[in-house]
């Protein structure tokens, strides 16, 4: 089966950061993305996510490697000083590579 | 002896008693967790109800009767953080951008605070304006914008720019699902009326001292939670904690009077005043002035001052209500 690489990037950020994050993603050029809302703990305190605004949440999503690259660029730039968040990119190979 | 009295009741109100449950439950370590849309549904709930009836109350009384006082309390919202800003910057030495936040979430207000407020004087049989849902309504934002332009101001060489700073905040403190779930039940009950509230109080008005009770159930565990972060935020904001809740207290009772509102109404308009946001406020300062330290003003707001407030200030401020109407000896 024949299949392409594209880069997954993953951000693990404030809850309350939702709103900007997911505006960084679909200017950047991302089609699309998944979230999930996750708790745990970290330099700046654990989150126990017990109300909305103070967890965390997950963000997916696959993307072309130039687009991988602006969009970890813009978020060290935009989130890294301000928010508690965690980004990183991981190799993967998608099915239909017009889909994203 | 009647202010250890008062204290009693408050301290023995199921409310009340929920709370400390929750304290003890995150202190002992059990398990017990609410589920977090639980929270959420909890939370919607109290707003609308509170709204809706106040909603009633509005059109009850007319708006020729509410709109003086209300223009007062949100007055005072806005002034609070004028003189808790420099205290905090220069009595406690905080940096700017976080006595700018603190200041803020001290001039906003507290829901569960007043709701807390609301049945201690229905169970003391105690009168008020039940119009007075309409001051919180209007008290929550005026805050937290203040709050962000003295953050702005403070730092003007450094951080986003203070248009788009300016429109997050202003969206937060105004169309956020707090300040819009409070202020669009409040005019649904408004356009109802009584009709209206005789229709839905089965929902509305029976279940909510038991709802009530479940949310502070949860919130003395989340309160509890940022116990431990109380060695982190320094002497000084516990003593700010409970001291500006009960000098706003004061304040917020001596404007009540002066714009007509009785003991009751009085002592609510003081709540309010002593209360500190710990939901639309935080949100909004981690939006529009992510440098501020969120510890700071979670902890100040979440762990010190609404827990003393809803033990301890409630039957503090009714006490100071009635020896200013003149009704203790």
């Amino acid at each position: 089966m024949k299949t392409f690489p594209m880069k997954l990037v993953t951000v693990v950020c404030e809850a309350l950061a939702r709103e900007h994050l997911t505006r960084a993603l679909t200017e950047e050029g991302a089609h699309g993305y998944t979230m999930f809302t996750v708790q745990g703990a970290g330099a700046k305190g654990s989150r126990v996510a017990d109300i909305e605004e103070f967890g965390n949440i997950q963000i997916e999503v696959i993307v072309p490697a130039p687009v991988a690259e602006r969009l970890m660029e813009r978020l060290q730039r935009d989130f890294l000083p301000h928010f508690a968040v965690i980004v990183y990119e991981t190799e993967v190979r998608v099915l239909r590579q017009d889909k994203f | 002896m009647e202010f250890f009295e008062a204290i009693k009741t408050n301290l023995t109100s199921p409310t009340i008693l929920f709370f400390v449950l929750g304290v003890v439950a995150t202190l002992v370590k059990t398990d017990l967790r609410f589920p977090e849309p639980l929270y959420l549904g909890l939370t919607m709930y109290l707003l609308v109800a509170i709204g809706f009836k106040g909603g009633v109350a509005v059109s009850a009384a007319g708006v020729s009767a509410v709109w003086l006082p209300a223009l007062a309390a949100m007055a005072l919202g806005a002034i609070i953080p004028l003189w808790s800003y420099p205290i905090l910057r220069f009595v406690g030495k905080l940096p700017a951008v976080d006595a700018a936040a603190i200041c803020a979430h001290y001039g906003s207000v507290s829901a569960v605070t007043f709701i807390a407020a609301v049945s201690y004087l229905n169970e003391l049989q105690q009168p008020y304006e039940k119009f007075a849902t309409a001051f919180l309504a209007v008290m929550e934002s005026p805050a937290i914008i203040v709050g962000v332009v003295l953050g702005k101001l403070a730092q003007r060489r450094s951080g986003s720019p203070f248009k788009s700073v300016m429109r997050v905040a202003l969206h937060e403190g105004l169309l956020g699902r707090s300040v819009f779930l409070l202020l669009g039940s409040l005019v649904v009950g408004f356009l109802c009326g009584q009709r209206g509230l005789d229709a839905t109080a089965g929902f509305f008005v029976t279940p909510f001292q038991g709802v009530l009770a479940l949310f502070l159930l949860e919130m003395g565990m989340v309160a509890a939670r940022r116990f431990g972060d109380l060695r982190k935020v320094g002497f000084f904001l516990v003593a700010f904690g409970v001291l500006m809740p009960i000098m706003h207290g004061v304040i917020g009772i001596m404007l009540g009077e002066l714009v007509g509102l009785s003991l009751g109404g009085a002592m609510l308009l003081g709540t309010l005043a002593a209360s500190a946001s710990y939901i639309a406020a935080p949100a909004a300062m981690r939006l529009s002035l992510p440098e501020a330290n969120p510890t700071l003003y979670l902890t100040s707001a979440l762990a010190i001052t609404f827990p003393f407030n809803i033990t301890l200030g409630l039957p503090l401020y009714y006490a100071v209500a009635r020896w200013w109407f003149g009704v203790t000896p």
